[in-house]
């Protein structure tokens, strides 16, 4: 059983241990609900009446054990009822559309422009009054809310590819309705629910009281409440009771169904919180900051907190950025490459911590491990000696706000200017990255922009500052062919124009890497396992991995491409030695320790214990 | 051979209106285009985003109405089917998708999934269903012990076999890849790009390849079409198409596409602008606005699509003049 299983099971337990009182009312031993006692009225609780006595000396707790079989009934049978059909009516309008969605979402939306009591007290004044009815005329009140809920979470979900799978592979609509579509939309419909069985409780109340629904002297918890605040000032507590049992019978819905979502939820639910709620580990620098040209990575690596203590996620990362220089971190997914991206720039996911390692940056005032730094040391850096170019522009980019604003607050955050002078540095550095007519483009929204026009305003302010390091993470991997050359001629214009800027470019794409970079690190599976300047590593790859990669790249005439044999490990279960070794054609005994990054002159490194064997030509 | 599936003179506006009460204008999508797939043999469509490259395969599949011309399968025109006839129609063609993360059901077990296409159809007697789920398993190098399995415990290149599975499941005789390598890494994009040539062969499939991955597109594809703004550019051996390009576009594209052959310091000649909208394309031929070659006729006729060579057809005014320009390394 997982956690979530767990904590459901517990909550589900306590549910129904409460259900269990006025389920069992009849045969409780309770004092009847009726039974006035009027010397006893607003008496406190006693050993005899435990709640105390409510305005005609009735027996509080047995009113509340009694009237929550009226208002859970009430609220939970609408609440229940109204799911179903409201349910039925958005899946139907929301995936079929035209003419269904007008008969199924928009007739129920009239329901919503009448108001609400009134209505209710119309179906009660034709049917009679009675719990029933009172059902009956909260189920068509609450309808709406499921029918527009579920329909919006339909449309949503309609439109994504395994749903189009289902329909290409001739399923019958209803069938996809009921076995695709449903379960995904389950999230929305629970906190519907637990939202509606409160509001039912409360109109319960009421509706009661204008003698609607729940008859008196017959107890329900709107009743009381009803009834408890006339005499507030006499006797508070038994505005309490009620209010508690209400309370509590709410939260406990909402906890169920949020302990529901998790069950059912395929992901397991993130950890961690916002930046400023983590506990801030504060790593002391324990070396001496050596002297940097710009930016050397020592030993760096990146872990994940779980509750059974931190896991690796990348180990022993090192290499160097001088100034000029494009070091290009290759690899696949899961590699590490964008992780070492993110933790240059403190931006890691919150779940996420540098374990172990230096990171030297060379600053105006000095050298600084930016491993260490906390956010508040982080931030004049971030933005202006060290700035990031994100795959996502549209994501990356703030919606609500112009293009001209985004990149003058930047200018203004590191440099304080007058506003028009920024306005007129924002014109010249759209100007710069090739945007068409900035006077005019600055006053644009992101999404008037095409998808290269916003990668390049991206990039303005990324280099808004000029800052000594870029770092750009698969900045052209979400871009057509011909707007990737021309991004990657921007790339290589902005460090004409900027020659100090070293530039770190994640990618997986081994030919951009050709076309932009100088050095390349190889990564696999966490850790660098080559290094060396471009040429000589794809001309003389000194790693099994990197040999592999650079074969597998369909440009050979070979009939079939080669792949690499089988899968990249998963973190937490990382092969104890080379972490290549169990898709590597040459692995031998000694491959099942842990491979350091061996030196191979010139400059160049390779995690493999066996090149000057394999390749003993070129050693 | 007669060909699997055809399209005729396929066209597919989406119409569209600027503001609340601006002048109704169609976005075109697709214009006039005609095509045709036979058995084992796989046509790669190669554009840019916006191109219609992806209504072209939604439409091919039934998945969406042409607003002119039509689809016949094997001769019959899918038009002409309704209802459960229409569904009996597709369990014939399948679609693998570009994103192997959203095109899997997170809730349901690997496979149900797959066993869905067989039970829609009763392909298979009920009893011999998981029978049936682990050869198809098997079929795309997976374990058949990962069934019960939910896709999140899946790699991306293990849901794209999965996703392969489900649809080769209702046996299909058509497929349509849309983009299947491109989320994919490197190393995993090899192992599915060689899947996909091994089933084309065992099982001769006709197969409709999308990719804006030039070098993938030459590996796998016996033919190329190149669209560019909804219109078939040019349409040829996948071969001479990567090695003597005809359309001005096509050779654009080929100089764009990064290459490890390419000599180092040498930039391929990268094409300005970008693609003009849909909604507002230029008159005439409409990569004009981008064209080197563009003289005042480009702009007065849309080129037609003429025979350059055997089973070569390009639509361009000055085809005579980009005979042996450009191609891939």
């Amino acid at each position: 059983m997982t956690r979530a299983q767990r904590s459901l099971y517990i909550w589900l337990g306590l549910a129904a241990v409460l259900i269990a009182f006025p389920l069992l009312a009849p045969v409780l031993p309770l004092q009847p609900t009726i039974g006035m006692d009027i010397p006893h009225r607003f008496a406190g609780p006693s050993a005899a009446n435990w709640l105390g006595n409510d305005e005609y000396g009735r027996d509080v707790l047995s009113r509340i054990i009694w009237g929550a079989r009226a208002s859970l009934a009430v609220a939970f049978g609408s609440a229940f009822c109204a799911a179903v059909i409201g349910t039925i009516l958005g899946l139907l309008g929301g995936y079929f559309r035209g003419i269904t969605e007008v008969l199924a979402v928009r007739s129920t939306e009239i329901v919503i422009c009448l108001p609400p009591l009134l209505l209710a007290m119309l179906v009660i004044t034709i049917l009679g009054a009675g719990v029933l009815t009172l059902t009956v005329a909260l189920t068509i009140l609450f309808v709406p809310n499921y029918t527009r809920v579920v329909y919006a979470a339909t449309l949503q979900t309609g439109g994504l590819d395994f749903v189009k799978a289902q329909e290409a592979m001739g399923t019958h609509p209803l069938k996809i309705l009921a076995r695709t579509v449903l379960p995904n939309i389950v999230p929305p419909l629970l906190v519907q629910f637990s939202l509606t069985v409160a509001s039912g409780i409360l109109l319960e109340s009421g509706l009661s009281f204008l003698g609607l629904g729940v008859v008196p002297p017959a107890p329900s918890w709107g009743l009381m409440i009803r009834a408890a605040r006339a005499a507030m000032d006499q006797q508070p507590l038994l505005l309490l009771w009620p209010s508690l049992a209400l309370a509590g019978t709410v939260l406990l819905l909402n906890v169920i169904c949020d302990r529901l979502q998790d069950v059912l939820s395929p992901k397991t639910a993130a950890r961690g919180g916002a930046a400023w709620l983590r506990r801030q580990i504060k790593r002391t620098p324990d070396a001496p900051a050596p002297e940097v040209p710009l930016l050397k990575i020592e030993d760096l690596s990146v872990g994940v907190a779980l509750e059974q203590g931190s896991m690796g996620l990348t180990k022993g990362i090192a290499f160097e950025v001088k100034p000029g220089e494009t070091m290009a971190l290759v690899g696949e997914s899961g590699s590490g490459k964008t992780l070492t991206g993110l933790a240059m720039t403190g931006l890691l996911p919150n779940a996420l911590s540098v374990t172990g390692g230096h990171a030297w940056f060379r600053t105006e005032a000095g050298v600084v491990d930016l491993a260490a730094l906390t956010e508040e040391e982080f931030g004049p850096l971030r933005g202006n000696d060290i700035s990031m170019v994100f795959q996502d522009a549209a994501a990356a980019l703030n919606p609500v706000h112009r293009i001209g604003d985004q990149l003058a607050e930047i200018i203004q955050c590191h440099r304080p200017m007058p506003k028009q002078q920024a306005e007129a540095e924002v014109v010249e550095l759209l100007r710069k990255v090739g945007i068409p007519d900035p006077e005019r483009r600055i006053r644009a929204y992101p999404f008037e922009l095409s998808g290269g026009q916003r990668q390049r305003a991206m990039i303005a302010m990324a280099v808004a500052n000029a800052p000594k390091l870029l770092i750009a993470d698969e900045p052209t991997t979400a871009l057509d062919p011909t707007i990737q050359a021309q991004i990657l001629r921007l790339f290589a214009k902005l460090k004409e124009d900027n020659p100090g800027m070293g530039v770190i470019f994640v990618t997986h794409n081994l030919a951009v890497v050709k076309e932009i970079a100088t050095h390349v690190s190889v990564m696999y599976a966490g850790q660098v396992v080559e290094q060396g300047t471009v040429e000589e590593v794809f001309a003389d790859p000194r790693h099994p991995y990197t040999k592999a990669l650079l074969a597998s790249v369909p440009e050979s005439d070979a009939e079939r491409l080669e792949s690499i044999p089988g899968t990249v490990p998963q973190p937490g279960a990382m092969p104890e030695g080379c972490r290549f070794a169990p898709r590597c054609g040459h692995a031998a005994a000694a491959c099942a320790a842990p491979q350091p990054l061996l030196d191979t002159g010139e400059g160049r490194t390779t995690r493999c214990l066996r090149w000057a064997d394999l390749w003993k030509d070129v050693a | 051979m007669s060909p699997v599936i055809e399209a005729l003179e396929l066209t597919r506006n989406f119409p569209s209106r600027s503001g609340w009460v601006g002048a109704k204008r169609d976005v075109w999508a697709l214009r006039g285009i005609n095509l045709s797939i036979s058995r084992g043999e796989t046509v790669g469509v190669v554009g840019e985003s916006g191109c219609g490259k992806s209504t072209l395969g939604n439409i091919l599949l039934g998945l969406d109405s042409p607003t002119g011309g039509g689809v016949r399968f094997e001769g019959k025109y899918l038009h002409d089917f309704k209802g459960a006839h229409r569904r009996q129609m597709r369990k014939r063609m399948q679609l693998v998708f570009q994103d192997p993360f959203g095109s899997l059901d997170p809730r349901r077990s690997v496979g149900a999934q797959i066993a869905d296409g067989l039970r829609n159809h009763d392909v298979v007697p009920a009893a011999e269903i998981p029978a049936e789920v682990a050869r198809l398993l098997t079929l795309v190098g997976l374990a058949p012990s990962v069934a019960p399995r939910r896709p999140s415990q899946f790699s991306g290149g293990q849901r794209q076999r999965i996703a392969i599975a489900r649809a080769l499941a209702p046996r299909p005789d058509f497929i349509v890849a849309d983009e299947p390598v491109s989320a994919l890494d490197v190393s995993i994009q090899a192992q599915i790009v060689n899947l996909l040539a091994d089933l084309r062969e065992e099982l001769d499939l006709a197969m409709l390849f999308i990719s804006h991955d030039l070098h993938v597109v030459r590996h796998l594809c016996t033919r190329v079409v190149v669209m560019y703004l909804g219109r078939i550019v040019e349409e040829g051996p996948a071969e001479q198409i990567f090695t003597a390009p005809r359309h001005p576009y096509t050779q654009a594209l080929l100089a764009a596409t990064p290459s490890l052959k390419r000599p180092a310091g040498e930039t391929g000649k990268v094409l300005d602008g970008e693609l003009p909208s849909p909604a507002n394309p230029p008159s005439g031929c409409a990569f004009r606005t981008r064209c080197a070659l563009a003289t005042g006729d480009c702009a007065s006729a849309v080129p037609p699509l003429e025979t350059v060579g055997p089973e070569r057809r390009t639509a361009c005014f000055h085809a005579d003049l980009t005979a042996g320009q450009g191609g891939l390394q």
